[in-house]
């Protein structure tokens, strides 16, 4: 039995950010998607897809410093050449202040369909809808919690083009919230990602390859609610600049880039992203 | 002799490396497969062409677009079944091309 402590804006302000942190690095991360944008390829027909991944993030002001850890794994299936089914376990790390925590956090089930593939010699065109459903199983009795206590929803519409030199992609998702510990309800988040690729090198199959990215993330949330009113100092967006890398050889890859946040709009005073890293693992069976 | 024998032995050489050439192509299927772009999305291609019956190896040419299937003695590849798998692989296949038989 958890002990439940009294919410304080601090830390419905520290659940914002740390959901808001969790949703922005849970990137469907087939093939060659970008490192924090979701694209819309998918592991082929009958394929698994093992990811092993350690994202960090930071945040700072309003008298906080927050730091997050998570190591994932993330399981995803080919239950047709158009459509995955997606397990995330992350097993998380909380540092806000002096207090810490750390254990299992919230499970996210994912699905993504491609409707739409459009090939020609050395180009795919492809257009996606993911669909994603986080399940409230990490601690939110904890200081800081390790969940938020919600389940939560989200949708989203990807589109990517794929060539041998070039990778251009768009992303556009809804984060619904629902009312989680404690009576906090955090604000609905809205999510718009543009990103360009270049492959220096032409490589052949049984080569090493390697994708350069540059993300343009925005992030939107509403205000939070506790027992139905709204929070002060919550709500607002970011925009991040993200460079990242793709380096993969035959069914082996691995993932990095760091998201740097070059403008804000947050509402009142409130803590700041300082950075957020992500470095992934991957193998295709 | 020495005159008459040197050129018959070069053609006798010439025309084993070409029969050994044309018995090798015809177990060599072509398929050209539109949407290759990336090595590691390949490897979709490698594991569902590869598993179908008789594939004993798969060439993947990125820049061409070219799947070299070879198959074992006596093995036949099907188009439609070549066209499934590539398709269950997430691309599409443009051309069909078995070998010559002699």
């Amino acid at each position: 039995m958890s002990r439940r402590r009294p919410l304080s804006t601090r830390s419905v302000r520290f659940a914002a950010l740390l959901a808001a942190g969790m949703v922005a690095m849970a990137n469907p991360g087939a093939a060659h998607n970008p490192i924090f944008t979701p694209g819309p390829h998918v592991v082929y027909g009958g394929g698994l897809e093992v990811t092993i991944g350690y994202t960090r993030d930071r945040a700072r002001g309003a008298g906080d410093r927050e730091t997050g850890q998570e190591v994932e794994l993330e399981f995803e299936y080919g239950l047709t050449a158009d459509w995955t089914a997606e397990l995330e376990l992350p097993f998380v790390t909380k540092d806000l202040n002096d207090d810490g925590s750390s254990g299992l956090g919230d499970i996210v089930l994912r699905s993504r369909y491609r409707f739409l593939r459009l090939d020609t010699p050395g180009v795919q065109r492809a257009a996606a809808v993911l669909g994603q459903v986080k399940l409230p199983t990490g601690d939110d009795g904890r200081t800081p919690r390790l969940g938020s206590g919600s389940t939560d929803f989200v949708g989203g519409l990807l589109y990517g083009h794929e060539s041998r030199r070039w990778y251009y992609n768009l992303a556009a998702r809804y984060r619904l919230n629902t009312e989680g510990a404690g009576g906090l309800e955090k604000g609905d988040r809205q999510f718009l990602d543009i990103v360009g690729g270049v492959r220096p090198a032409l490589t052949g199959y049984l080569e090493p390859d390697t994708v350069v990215f540059l993300e343009l993330n925005w992030e939107n949330a509403g205000r939070d609610r506790l027992n139905g009113a709204a929070v002060a100092d919550t709500g607002g967006w970011e925009l991040f600049l993200s460079p990242g890398i793709f380096a993969t050889y035959r069914n082996v890859a691995l993932r990095t880039g760091v998201q740097i946040p070059i403008a804000h709009g947050l509402d009142g005073a409130q803590p700041e992203s300082a950075y957020r890293f992500k470095f992934e693992i991957k193998y295709t069976f | 002799m020495t005159k008459f024998l040197k050129p018959t032995g070069l053609v006798l050489v010439m025309m084993w490396l070409a029969a050994t050439a044309v018995l090798a192509d015809s177990h060599v299927y072509k398929l050209y497969v539109d949407g290759l772009a990336c090595p590691f999305c390949a490897y979709g291609v490698e594991k569902k062409v590869g598993g179908l019956d008789g594939v004993e190896k798969i060439d993947i040419d990125i820049d061409g677009g070219v799947v070299l299937v070879t198959l074992a003695d006596g093995a036949t590849l099907d188009e439609a079944a070549a066209k499934q798998a590539v398709d269950e692989a997430g691309f599409t296949l443009r051309k069909f091309e078995a070998p010559n038989k002699e």
